[in-house]
C-alpha cells in the first residue's frame, strides 16, 4: 500500500526534488514490505520452539540476534513478524478510508436525517478512546486477528467520516457543484466524479497517517495480550513475551521496538509530505 | 530635505518578479493615491515599505524619510526601528486587523508604550488613549470595548488611532474602506484626509477605486501588472487620462459611464420583437400577444426568520435581456437562484414557457436555463480538463463531443484550451469556459449572477461584448444580476430594481437609470455618483 | 449553546451506559459461570448468583437496577479481587492520577515553549529538530518508548528503578519519573504540534502584521499571538485525553505500576466484567466532563463566544 502509493500520488515531473528524509523513509518502508512478502518464505518455521537453544545472547553462532526463552530465533521471528505487524494496520487504514468515503460523502452531500444519523454515530464512537474500546471489546469478546482488524476499522472510521464530510460540505457549496446540478447530473455522478477527486488529497493523506496510528494501536493491543494469539510471530507480541528477558538478551526487545517506531515514523513522515504536496498541487493531478 | 522619497528597484516573489521599478515622492502634509486592481502589485508595494513582505518575497530599493535612508532589504531588527516612528500601516479589514481577544484600549496603548520605550503609568496611559480616540471621533469608553462589540466603521477608527499613536511621518493606508459599507467609506476617507493635513503627515492611500480618491489625494499613481502606467495630479488624471487602462478604469466608474453613455450610446439594430425597449412598464405577459419565456409572480423566500424575497414579480420575453440591480443583501441573487431551482422558493409561482415549475432543480431541465456564476475561480471543477467539462455539458444536451472546438470558438477561446485545466487559464478565460458550459445544452435562458463582477475592467468589457454578441447570434434570453449600474446599462434592455426583497422600479434602462421615479432608485443612482466624485451631484 | 452541549454529553453517556451494561450479557460463554468466576458451580451457588444479580427480571429492569447502583456508588463486586469494585478503584486511583498529572506537567512544560519557538523561527534548526521529535513522539507506541527508556535508564545507566510503585510519597514520585517521561513523549508531541500549528496561523494573522507595522516590540507581538492561539490549543485538549487514556494503560503495564491501567488490563484478561464495566464508564465520564470543561475554557478565552453564550 505505502510503496504503491508513492509513484501514483507523486507523479514523475518533480521526482528529483524528493527530500532525502523521504527517500530514506521510502527505503525503510520498501524493506519492511519485502519482509512482509518474503518473510513466510524465508522463515517458514520461525515460531518453532527449541528449548535446547533457549536464551542465547545476540551474536551467538547461528543466531545473530540470539534467541528467546523458548529458543526461537529472534531474527527469524522478527522478519516473520513483519506481516502480522503491518498487514493489519494497512487493512485498517484502507477499510476505514473506504467506510469514510462512503458514509462521509453521503452525509456531506445528502444532508438531512442521514447526515444527522451518521454524525451522531461518529460522535458516539469518538467519545471513547480507540485503544480503550479495543482493549475492552477484544478482551471481553475474544476474537482473533481479523476480528481486531474489523473492530479497529470501525473505531478508526469516525475520523475519516468527519474529514470526508467536512471536505464534501466545503466542496458542495462551491459554484462548480451548482453548475453540475444545473446540468441535472445524477447525484452519484456529482458525488463521486465531481466532489470525490477534490477531497482525495485529504482522504489519502489521512489514510497514510491512519496506517501509522493503526500500527501503534495494533502493536499496543498485542503488547497487552489482546488481538494477536500467543505464539504468533508479531512485533508487539515479541515485546510483551520478551519483557522478562530484556536484561539477558536486550536485542529481543530492542529490535522489534525500534522497528515499530521506525516504520511508524516513516509512514507518518511520508504521509505528512504527501499531504503537503497534494495540497500544494491542488490534488492528484 | 523633508518628506518621503521612495525608490523601489523591484519586488521579487517565489515565482519571479512581481513589481517593476517604482519611484515616487510625497511632501509632508501631502497625499498620494496608488491605484490598481487586484494583482497589480499595489499591496506588495505597501508592505515592502514597512518591511513586512510575505515569506519568499524580497524588495530592492530605498525608502527615505526626511532624508534618512532605509534600505528595503534590511534585516527585521533594523526595520523595527523604522516601523511606527517613521512609517505606519493601516490594513484593509478592520475585522481582522485588531486582536479579537483584547480590548481596544490596550491595543492603542501598546503602540504608545512601544514609542515611549517603557511601560507607562496606567492613568497616564488611559488619558493618552482617550485623547487618541477623541482624535478619530470616538468616545473614551470605546477603550473598554472588544472589537466585536463595535461596528466596522468604529473598528477602522480604532485601527486608525492605533496606527497613528506612534505619530508616523508616513501613513500607508491599504484599501482602508474596501471592507466597509458605502456610508462609512466616505467618512473614513475624509477622516484620514483631515488627520493627514492636520498632522502635516504624508499619506499613501492604496485603492482599487479611482472615483473614491477624487478630491481626497493630491496625486495619483496607476499601477497594472506590477508597473506604473500613469501618474499625475489627481484632478488631471481623472479629467484627461492618457493611458488606455486608466480610461478603462474611468469607464467602469458608474457615474462617468452613465454620463458618457447618455451621449454616445452604441447603436443597436432595432429589434421590434423585443418588448422591453418599446414597452417599459408592464412589459409582462403578452401585450404583443406573446407568452413570456419565464415569469415569476409573487416569489417569496425566507431564510429562517429573515424574509429575503417578499413577493417579487419578474418576467423575461424570449431573446430579451433583463437586468436586476440592487445592493448586496437586496435579494437579487436569491431571485436568480430560485428561478434556476438552486433555492426552493417558499411562495409564489415560476412559469417557464407557459408551464409552471415546482420549486427545486428536479422540475427543471438543463435545456431550459443555465447559470454563470460570479467567481470564475471556483465555478469550474479544478480536477477536470476544460474538454472534459464541456463534453459532460454537451452530453447533457444530447450533443456530440466533437462539438467542443466549435463551442470554444463561440466564446472566443482557442481549440487547444480543451486540454488545459482551469488553473492554467486566466479569470476572463475561465469565465468564457463557464459561459461555454452554460451554452452547451442550448438553454433558452442564461442567468448571469454577478458574472463580470470579479473581473478586471478591461476583461469585464470583453465578456460583456461576448454576452451581447451571443444574445444577438443565438437569440437567447438573459437574466443579468448585478450591483453595478454601469454594467447593467451596457447590456440590459429593461431594468428591475430590487430593494429589501421587493421590486421598487421596473422599466427600460434609460427610464430607470436616467430619470428614476422611485426614491430608492434615485438614492441608488445618487450613491453611485457620490461614491465616485466625493460630493453629491444629484440634487 | 452550552445547554445543547450538556444535553448531547448526557445523551452520549446514556447510550454508552446501555452498551456497557449489555457487555455482561453479550460476553461469550455462560453468564452465570462468568459471574461465579472461580467458585464451584453448585446449584445453590447458581441460584444465589441469579438471586443476587436479579437475572430473572426483564432486561430493562435489570439495567435500571444496575444504573441505580452505579449512580449511588455501588459498582458491584470484583470476582478476581474479591472486593467491591469501588474499593479496588479507590486503592489505585491515586497512583494513576499522579502519573497523569506528572506526565501532563512535563508535556506542557516542554511542548508549549518548543511549539512557540518552532513557529516563530519556522524552518529553522530548532523547528526542524522539534518537528522530528514531534513525529517520533506521535509515532512511537508508549510501550516501545517505555521499554527503550527502561533499558537505557534502569539497566544500562541504572539511575531509576525498574518496576513498581514505590513506598511513601517521595519514593513513589521517584518511581513515577520514567513512566511519566514515557507518557509525556506522546503527550508532548501532541502539545507541540497543536501549539506550533496554532501559533503559525496566528503569527500570520492581520492583527500581528498590524501590530508589527506600528512598531510594537516582538516580545509583545508574540504574547498577543499566543493569547489568541490559546483557543485552538485548549480545544485540542480532547486529543490529549484520548491519548492519555490508552497511554496510561500501556505505561502502567510496561512499568508494572499498580494503577487503574493495569487494573483494567488484568480485569479484561481475567474477564472480571464488573471492574471492566466500571472503568469503561469512569473513563467515558471523565472524558465527557473534560470535553465540557474545555468548552467552558473556550468560553472564558474568547470574548466573542462569551457574548453569544451570555445571550443564549
Amino acid at each position: 500500500m505505502t510503496a504503491a502509493l508513492g509513484p501514483v500520488g507523486v507523479g514523475f515531473r518533480s521526482r528529483r526534488r524528493i527530500p532525502v528524509t523521504i527517500v530514506v523513509c521510502l527505503a525503510v518502508l520498501a524493506v519492511a514490505l519485502l519482509a512482509v512478502l518474503l518473510g513466510p518464505l524465508l522463515f517458514p518455521d520461525a515460531t518453532e520452539q527449541d528449548i535446547l537453544s533457549s536464551l542465547m545472547p545476540a551474536g551467538s553462532p547461528g543466531h545473530p540476534l540470539g534467541t528467546d526463552e523458548l529458543g526461537r530465533d529472534i531474527l527469524a521471528l522478527t522478519v516473520a513478524g513483519a506481516a502480522s505487524a503491518l498487514v493489519g494496520p494497512v487493512c485498517v487504514a484502507v477499510g476505514s478510508m473506504l467506510l469514510g468515503i462512503l458514509l462521509g460523502t453521503l452525509a456531506g452531500y445528502e444532508r438531512g436525517p442521514l447526515d444527522f444519523a451518521i454524525s451522531r454515530w461518529t460522535d458516539l464512537l469518538l467519545a471513547l478512546p480507540v485503544l480503550l474500546a479495543a482493549i475492552v471489546v477484544s478482551g471481553v469478546f475474544g476474537g482473533g486477528y481479523w476480528t481486531t482488524v474489523a473492530l479497529l476499522i470501525l473505531l478508526f472510521s469516525p475520523s475519516d467520516i468527519r474529514i470526508v464530510r467536512a471536505g464534501v460540505l466545503e466542496q458542495a457549496a462551491r459554484p462548480y457543484i451548482e453548475a453540475a446540478q444545473m446540468l441535472s447530473l445524477s447525484r452519484w455522478r456529482v458525488m463521486f466524479r465531481h466532489i470525490l477527486p477534490n477531497v482525495s488529497s485529504l482522504v489519502i493523506t489521512n489514510a497514510m497517517l491512519n496506517v501509522a496510528f493503526a500500527l501503534v494501536a495494533f502493536s499496543s493491543l498485542s503488547f497487552l495480550g489482546v488481538g494477536v494469539p500467543p505464539g504468533t510471530a508479531d512485533w508487539g507480541r515479541q515485546l510483551t513475551d520478551n519483557r522478562a528477558i530484556m536484561f539477558d538478551n536486550p536485542a529481543a526487545v530492542i529490535v522489534p521496538a525500534v522497528l515499530i517506531i521506525a516504520v511508524a515514523c516513516c509512514v507518518n513522515l511520508v504521509g505528512d509530505w504527501l499531504g503537503q504536496r497534494l495540497t500544494r498541487s491542488g490534488g492528484l493531478a | 530635505m523633508t518628506g518621503i522619497d521612495v525608490a523601489i528597484d523591484g519586488i521579487d516573489g517565489p515565482t519571479g518578479p512581481m513589481v517593476a521599478a517604482v519611484a515616487f515622492g510625497i511632501e509632508p502634509g501631502a497625499s498620494l493615491a496608488l491605484i490598481g486592481e487586484s494583482g497589480s502589485g499595489k499591496t506588495l508595494t505597501a508592505k515592502s515599505l514597512v518591511g513586512l513582505l510575505p515569506n519568499g518575497f524580497v524588495a530592492r530599493g530605498v525608502l527615505r524619510v526626511d532624508g534618512r535612508a532605509h534600505p528595503l532589504d534590511a534585516t527585521d531588527a533594523s526595520w523595527r526601528r523604522v516601523r511606527g516612528r517613521e512609517v505606519s500601516l493601516l490594513l484593509q479589514d478592520p475585522f481582522t486587523s485588531l486582536s479579537p481577544v483584547h480590548r481596544c484600549g490596550p491595543q492603542i496603548a501598546w503602540t504608545l508604550e512601544a514609542q515611549a520605550g517603557r511601560r507607562l503609568p496606567k492613568r497616564e496611559l488611559d488619558l493618552a488613549v482617550a485623547k487618541r480616540l477623541a482624535e478619530v471621533n470616538l468616545p473614551a469608553r470605546v477603550a473598554r470595548a472588544y472589537p466585536h462589540e463595535l461596528s466596522g466603521g468604529m473598528r477602522q477608527r480604532v485601527a486608525i488611532a492605533a496606527a497613528l499613536a506612534s505619530d508616523p511621518r508616513l501613513l500607508i493606508a491599504d484599501e482602508p474602506t474596501t471592507a466597509l459599507d458605502a456610508s462609512n467609506q466616505a467618512e473614513i476617507l475624509d477622516l484620514l484626509r483631515a488627520l493627514q493635513i492636520e498632522r502635516g503627515m504624508a499619506m499613501l492611500l492604496i485603492s482599487h477605486d479611482l472615483g473614491l480618491v477624487r478630491g481626497r489625494t493630491d496625486d495619483v499613481l496607476v499601477m497594472r501588472h506590477g508597473e506604473v502606467v500613469e501618474r499625475g495630479a489627481t484632478a488631471t488624471v481623472l479629467s484627461s487620462p492618457e493611458h488606455a487602462y486608466t480610461r478603462a478604469l474611468i469607464a467602469a466608474d458608474p457615474v462617468l459611464a452613465i454620463e458618457a453613455d447618455r451621449h454616445d450610446r452604441p447603436d443597436r439594430p432595432d429589434r421590434p420583437d423585443r418588448p422591453g425597449d418599446a414597452l417599459g412598464h408592464g412589459a409582462d405577459i403578452g401585450v404583443s400577444g406573446r407568452i413570456p419565456l419565464i415569469s415569476a409572480t409573487g416569489v417569496v423566500k425566507r431564510f429562517g426568520l429573515r424574509t429575503v424575497l417578499d413577493g417579487v414579480d419578474l418576467s423575461i420575453a424570449p431573446g430579451q435581456v433583463v437586468g436586476v440591480v440592487g445592493e448586496s443583501g437586496s435579494g437579487k441573487s436569491t431571485l436568480a437562484r430560485c428561478i434556476a431551482g438552486l433555492e426552493r422558493e417558499d411562495g409564489g409561482s415560476i412559469v417557464f414557457d407557459g408551464r409552471p415549475l415546482a420549486p427545486g432543480r428536479r422540475s427543471r431541465t438543463p435545456e431550459q436555463m443555465q447559470i454563470v456564476f460570479q467567481d470564475p475561480y471556483s465555478s469550474l471543477n479544478p480536477m477536470m480538463t476544460i474538454g472534459a467539462i464541456l463534453r459532460e455539458a454537451l452530453a447533457v444536451g444530447g450533443r456530440r463531443p466533437e462539438e467542443v472546438p466549435a463551442l470554444l470558438e463561440l466564446v472566443g477561446l482557442p481549440a487547444d484550451a480543451a486540454a488545459k485545466r482551469p488553473a492554467q487559464l486566466s479569470g476572463g478565460q475561465r469565465q468564457r469556459v463557464a459561459i461555454a458550459r452554460a451554452l452547451a445544452p442550448r438553454p433558452r435562458l442564461l442567468i448571469c449572477d454577478e458574472s463580470v463582477s470579479a473581473l478586471d475592467v478591461q476583461v469585464q468589457a470583453q465578456i460583456l461584448d461576448l454576452l451581447g454578441r451571443l444574445r444577438d447570434e443565438l437569440d437567447i434570453a438573459i437574466l443579468f444580476i448585478s450591483h453595478d449600474l454601469a454594467v447593467v446599462r451596457r447590456i440590459a434592455d429593461t431594468v428591475t430594481v430590487v430593494w429589501q426583497g421587493r421590486v421598487v422600479e421596473h422599466g427600460t434602462c434609460a427610464q430607470v437609470l436616467d430619470e428614476p421615479s422611485e426614491d430608492y432608485t434615485k438614492l441608488l443612482v445618487a450613491a453611485a455618483r457620490r461614491d465616485s466624485t466625493g460630493r453629491t451631484t444629484v440634487a | 449553546m452550552l445547554a445543547v452541549r450538556v444535553l448531547g454529553t448526557a445523551a452520549i453517556l446514556f447510550v454508552l451506559s446501555i452498551i456497557v451494561f449489555s457487555m455482561l450479557h453479550l460476553a461469550p460463554g455462560d453468564l452465570v459461570k462468568t459471574l461465579l468466576g472461580t467458585r464451584p458451580a453448585s446449584p445453590e451457588a447458581v441460584a444465589a448468583i441469579r438471586e443476587q444479580y436479579h437475572l430473572d427480571d426483564p432486561l430493562p429492569v435489570q439495567y435500571l437496577r444496575w444504573l441505580g447502583g452505579v449512580l449511588s456508588g455501588d459498582l458491584g463486586e470484583s470476582i478476581r479481587l474479591q472486593t467491591s469494585v469501588s474499593d479496588a478503584i479507590a486503592a489505585r486511583l491515586g497512583l494513576t492520577l499522579a502519573l497523569c498529572g506528572l506526565a501532563f506537567a512535563i508535556a506542557l512544560a516542554v511542548g508549549v515553549p518548543l511549539g512557540v519557538q518552532s513557529a516563530v523561527r519556522a524552518g529553522g534548526v530548532l523547528d526542524r529538530a522539534g518537528t522530528t521529535l514531534g513525529v517520533i513522539g506521535l509515532s512511537a507506541p508508549t510501550f516501545a518508548v517505555g521499554l527503550l527508556l527502561l533499558y537505557v535508564f534502569a539497566y544500562y545507566l541504572p539511575i531509576f528503578p525498574v518496576y513498581g510503585g514505590g513506598r511513601g510519597p517521595l519514593d513513589t514520585l521517584y518511581h513515577l519519573v520514567l513512566p511519566a517521561v514515557t507518557l509525556a513523549a506522546g503527550l508532548g508531541a501532541i502539545v507541540l504540534k497543536l501549539t506550533r500549528t496554532a501559533m503559525l496561523r496566528e503569527l500570520d494573522a492581520d492583527y500581528v502584521t498590524s501590530a508589527r507595522a506600528r512598531g510594537i516590540p516582538e516580545s509583545r507581538t508574540r504574547r498577543l499571538a499566543l493569547r489568541n492561539a490559546a483557543i485552538p490549543i485548549v480545544t485540542g485538549a480532547s486529543l490529549l485525553l484520548t491519548f492519555l487514556v490508552g497511554g496510561t494503560v500501556l505505561a502502567e503495564t510496561t512499568y508494572a505500576l499498580p494503577g487503574l491501567g493495569t487494573l483494567l488490563q488484568d480485569s479484561v484478561l481475567f474477564k472480571d466484567l464488573a471492574v471492566v464495566q466500571a472503568l469503561t464508564l469512569l473513563v467515558a465520564l471523565v472524558i465527557a466532563m473534560i470535553a465540557l470543561l474545555a468548552d467552558l475554557a473556550y468560553l472564558m478565552l474568547d470574548p466573542r463566544v462569551r457574548a453569544q453564550g451570555g445571550a443564549a
